[in-house]
C-alpha cells in the first residue's frame, strides 16, 4: 500500500523533474538567441534540413488529404444540393484544422524525430560534451538554430499545406466532378475570413511549431545517451508531440473559434 | 591573472573529493595536485573513474564534497562567463574523439579557432594545416569524421584540443587503437608539445610503458582512493603488492579485476534454480 | 552540400511558403472586402436579432456592403443595438433605409438587409436608421403556428 503510493509519488517527481529541465531548457535556448543572429548561416542550415526536407511529404500529403476532401465533402453536399458549398467546405477544415494539424504531426514524425535522434546521438557521442569542453556552449550553438528553424518552418509548411488542399480540392470538385468554378471560389471567399480563419490557423501553427521543436530538442537532449535510449526518445518524440498537437489543437479552438 | 599567481602553485589542486552515481562510490576522499609544465599521468583499473575524474576537473560534473582548483580558481564556483573563458585555456582529448560528425576534418580542427578568435581565414588555415601536419593528417583534411579510423579520429581530436594553445590538456586513452608507429609520435609528441610550450598534460592510461616513458609523475587510484603516487621509476618497483602488480601488468596479486559482484559460484548457483 | 546550394533551396522554401499564405489570404478567403479599416459605422435598434452575429454581411438588394461590427445592448429600452460598418464607396443611402434581419435559407446564418427610402440625405458616421424590423424567430414562428393548429383543433370538436 505504502509502497504503491510511494511509487506513484515517485513517477510524479520524475515527470516534474523532467517538465522543469524541459523549461529551463526553453528559457536557455531563447537566452542563445542574440547570438544566433550574427551566425545566420547555421539558421539556414538548420531550416533546410527541418524544412526544405519536409516539403515533398507535406506537399503531397496536403494535396491528397484536399482531393479526398473534395471528393467525401461532394457526395454529401450533393445530398443536399449544396455542392456549390463545396470550397467553403474544403478550405474551412483545411485552414482552421486540418492544415495546421496534420502539417504538424507530419512534421513531428520527419523532422522531430530526425532532431530528437541527431542530438541524442550528438550526446551518446560525447560530441555536445566535447562542444563543452571547447568552450561552445552546445545549447547556443546545437539547439537554438534549430529550434527557430522549426519555429519558422512549421507555419510556411503548413501554409503549403493547406494552399495545396484547397487545390486539391478544386481539382477534384471543380474538374471531376463538375462544381461550378465561380460558385466553389465565390463562396469560398465568401464565407472563409482572413482573421477568423486563416491568421487563427497561422496562430495555431506557429504554436504547434514551438511545441514539436521543443519536445523533440528536449528529448534527444535528455536522453539516455545510448542507441537503445536514443531509439526511445525518437519514439516518445513523435508520441509526446502528436498528443501535444491533438490536445493543444482542441485547447485552441475552444480559444479562437468559441464564443 | 595567471601571473598574479604563484608558479610553485599546482595548476590542479584536487581535495577531499567525493563523488558518487547513483548509490556507487567513485571517489572517496581524492587528493591530487598536477603541477605546473609536467606530464602528469593517471592510472588505474578500467572503471576507477578516471575519465570521470577527468570530467569534474572540467567542470562537467560536480563532486558531492570537496573542491577542486584550476589554475587557483575553484572550477565549480565559477559562474557561467568565467567557467566558459577558463575551459578555453585547458584541452581534452576525448576517449571518443567527440569530433563533430557533421563536419570534415579541417573544420573540426578549425572550430575553436572560429569560435574564439578574430583570427583572418588565411591565418586560420596556417594554424590549422600546422596542427594537423604534427599529428600526421593534413593529407586527410577534406575527409568526414566517419571517414576516419578510431585512432585517426583520435588524432585529429588531438590537434583540436591543441589548436588554441592551452595551458593543460587533458588525454583521456590517448594511445588507445594506435599502432606501433603514430604511438611512438603521439608520445614524442605529447612530451615535445608539453617541454616546448610551458604546458601541462595529464594523461589518463592504461599503457604502463607507453605512458611510464614520458610521464613525470603518476597517480594510482582504485576504489575511489588514490593507491599511490610518485615518478614513473619509483612507482614500478614500489614496494606495495598493489602497484607493483598493476604496473607489471601481473595476473595475480590484490588489484581486483572483476567489477564488483557476489562469489561467481553463488551466481552460478542462483541461475540454475 | 554546397552553402550555395542550402541558401537558394531554403530561399525557394520560404518563397514557396509565403505564396501558399497569400494564396490564403487573396484567393481562398477574401482580403480586399474584409477590411476592417475603412467606411463609417451607422447603428439600428432591433427588438430582436435572433442569431445574428458581430461579422454578419450587411447587403442592400442582395450585394455585400458592409459588415455588423459590434453588438450591444441597451438597457434601458430593452433593446439590441447594432453598428454596421458601411464600407465607403456605398456613401449615397438615403437615411430613411429600411433595415430588416434576413435568413439565407431556411436555417442559415442571418444578415441585415437594407431596402433604400426616398430621402435626398445619406446615411454617415454616426448616423442611426430608425426603421428596422426584427429577426423572426424560427421557434416563435413554429410556436404559433403550432398554437392556432391547436386552436383549430379544438373547433373540431
Ligand atoms: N553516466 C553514468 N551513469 C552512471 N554510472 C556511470 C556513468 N558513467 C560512468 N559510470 C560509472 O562510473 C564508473 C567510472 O567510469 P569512468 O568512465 O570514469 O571509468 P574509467 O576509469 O574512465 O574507465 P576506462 O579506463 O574503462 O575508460 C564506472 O564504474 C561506471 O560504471
Ligand atoms: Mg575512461
Amino acid at each position: 500500500m505504502l509502497d504503491s503510493l510511494a511509487r506513484l509519488g515517485r513517477v510524479g517527481i520524475g515527470v516534474l523533474e523532467r517538465l522543469g529541465r524541459g523549461h529551463l531548457l526553453l528559457l536557455a535556448i531563447f537566452v542563445g538567441l542574440p547570438d544566433l543572429l550574427p551566425r545566420l548561416g547555421l539558421l539556414l542550415r538548420q531550416i533546410y534540413s527541418v524544412g526544405v526536407l519536409s516539403v515533398l511529404i507535406i506537399s503531397v500529403s496536403g494535396l491528397f488529404v484536399g482531393m479526398v476532401l473534395g471528393l467525401q465533402g461532394y457526395y454529401i453536399l450533393s445530398q443536399f444540393g449544396a455542392e456549390q458549398t463545396l470550397g467553403v467546405m474544403v478550405a474551412a477544415s483545411l485552414v482552421r484544422e486540418l492544415g495546421p494539424v496534420v502539417a504538424a504531426l507530419l512534421f513531428a514524425g520527419r523532422a522531430g524525430s530526425a532532431l530528437t535522434a541527431e542530438i541524442g546521438l550528438m550526446k551518446a557521442t560525447e560530441q555536445l560534451s566535447g562542444l563543452e569542453m571547447m568552450a561552445v556552449d552546445p545549447v547556443r550553438r546545437v539547439l537554438t538554430p534549430r529550434f527557430f528553424a522549426g519555429f519558422i518552418s512549421m507555419p510556411l509548411l503548413a501554409a503549403l499545406f493547406s494552399a495545396l488542399g484547397v487545390l486539391g480540392g478544386y481539382f477534384v470538385g471543380g474538374g471531376l466532378l463538375g462544381v461550378d468554378d465561380g460558385a466553389f471560389w465565390a463562396q469560398m471567399q465568401a464565407k472563409i475570413d482572413l482573421h477568423e480563419d486563416v491568421y487563427n490557423g497561422v496562430i495555431k501553427s506557429f504554436v504547434f511549431g514551438l511545441v514539436c521543436t521543443w519536445i523533440a530538442l528536449f528529448q534527444g537532449y535528455d536522453c539516455v545517451p545510448t542507441s537503445e535510449g536514443v531509439s526511445r526518445a525518437t519514439t516518445r518524440t513523435v508520441v509526446h508531440s502528436s498528443l501535444a498537437v491533438l490536445g493543444l489543437d482542441f485547447i485552441l479552438t475552444a480559444l479562437m473559434f468559441g464564443e | 591573472m595567471t601571473e598574479s599567481v604563484d608558479t610553485q602553485e599546482p595548476l590542479v589542486r584536487i581535495r577531499g573529493l567525493r563523488f558518487s552515481r547513483g548509490n556507487r562510490v567513485i571517489f572517496d576522499g581524492v587528493d591530487i595536485d598536477i603541477p605546473r609544465g609536467k606530464v602528469t599521468a593517471i592510472m588505474g583499473p578500467s572503471g576507477t573513474g578516471k575519465t570521470t575524474l577527468l570530467k569534474l576537473i572540467g567542470g562537467q560534473l560536480r563532486p558531492s564534497a570537496g573542491t577542486i582548483h584550476v589554475d587557483g580558481q575553484d572550477i565549480h564556483r565559477l559562474g557561467n562567463r568565467a567557467l566558459y573563458q577558463l575551459r578555453m585555456r585547458m584541452g581534452m582529448l576525448f576517449q571518443s574523439g567527440a569530433l563533430l560528425t557533421d563536419i570534415n576534418v579541417f573544420d573540426n580542427v578549425a572550430y575553436p579557432l572560429r569560435e574564439h578568435t578574430d583570427l583572418s581565414p588565411s591565418m586560420i588555415r596556417k594554424l590549422v594545416l600546422l596542427k594537423l601536419e604534427a599529428v600526421g593528417l593534413r593529407g586527410a583534411r577534406d575527409l568526414m569524421p566517419s571517414e576516419l579510423s578510431g585512432g585517426m579520429a583520435r588524432r585529429v581530436a588531438l590537434a583540436r584540443a591543441m589548436v588554441l594553445d592551452p595551458m593543460m590538456i587533458m588525454y583521456d586513452e590517448p594511445f588507445t587503437g594506435q599502432d606501433p608507429i603514430s604511438m611512438g609520435i603521439l608520445v614524442e609528441l605529447i612530451r615535445a608539445l608539453n617541454d616546448a610550450s610551458r604546458l601541462s598534460s595529464i594523461i589518463v592510461s592504461h599503457d604502463v610503458q607507453e605512458t611510464a616513458a614520458i610521464a613525470d609523475l603518476v597517480y594510482v587510484i582504485s576504489d575511489g582512493k588514490v593507491i599511490e603516487s610518485g615518478p614513473p621509476e619509483a612507482m614500478m618497483n614500489s614496494d606495495t603488492e598493489w602497484t607493483r602488480q598493476f604496473m607489471q601488468g601481473l595476473a595475480d596479486g590484490p588489484v581486483p579485476f572483476h567489477y564488483p559482484a557476489a562469489a561467481l559460484e553463488q551466481d552460478l548457483l542462483e541461475a540454475s534454480c | 552540400m554546397h552553402n550555395r546550394t542550402v541558401e537558394i533551396l531554403v530561399g525557394a522554401f520560404m518563397a514557396a511558403g509565403l505564396v501558399a499564405f497569400f494564396f490564403l489570404a487573396m484567393q481562398v478567403s477574401n482580403l480586399s472586402s474584409s477590411g476592417n479599416g475603412d467606411g463609417y459605422e451607422v447603428i439600428a435598434r432591433f427588438d430582436n436579432i435572433g442569431s445574428l452575429k458581430v461579422r454578419s454581411p450587411v447587403t442592400m438588394a442582395g450585394v455585400r456592403i458592409g459588415r455588423v461590427s459590434e453588438i450591444g445592448f441597451d438597457r434601458r429600452t430593452y433593446e439590441a443595438v447594432v453598428t454596421l460598418r458601411i464600407e465607403s464607396e456605398y456613401n449615397v443611402i438615403p437615411d430613411d433605409s429600411f433595415a430588416k434581419i434576413f435568413t439565407a435559407g431556411l436555417l442559415g446564418e442571418q444578415y441585415i438587409g437594407l431596402d433604400p427610402g426616398g430621402s435626398d440625405k445619406f446615411l454617415q458616421q454616426g448616423s442611426e436608421i430608425s426603421l428596422t424590423q426584427s429577426a423572426l424567430v424560427l421557434e416563435e414562428i413554429i410556436g404559433q403556428f403550432l398554437f392556432s393548429k391547436a386552436e383549430e383543433g379544438d373547433s373540431f370538436e
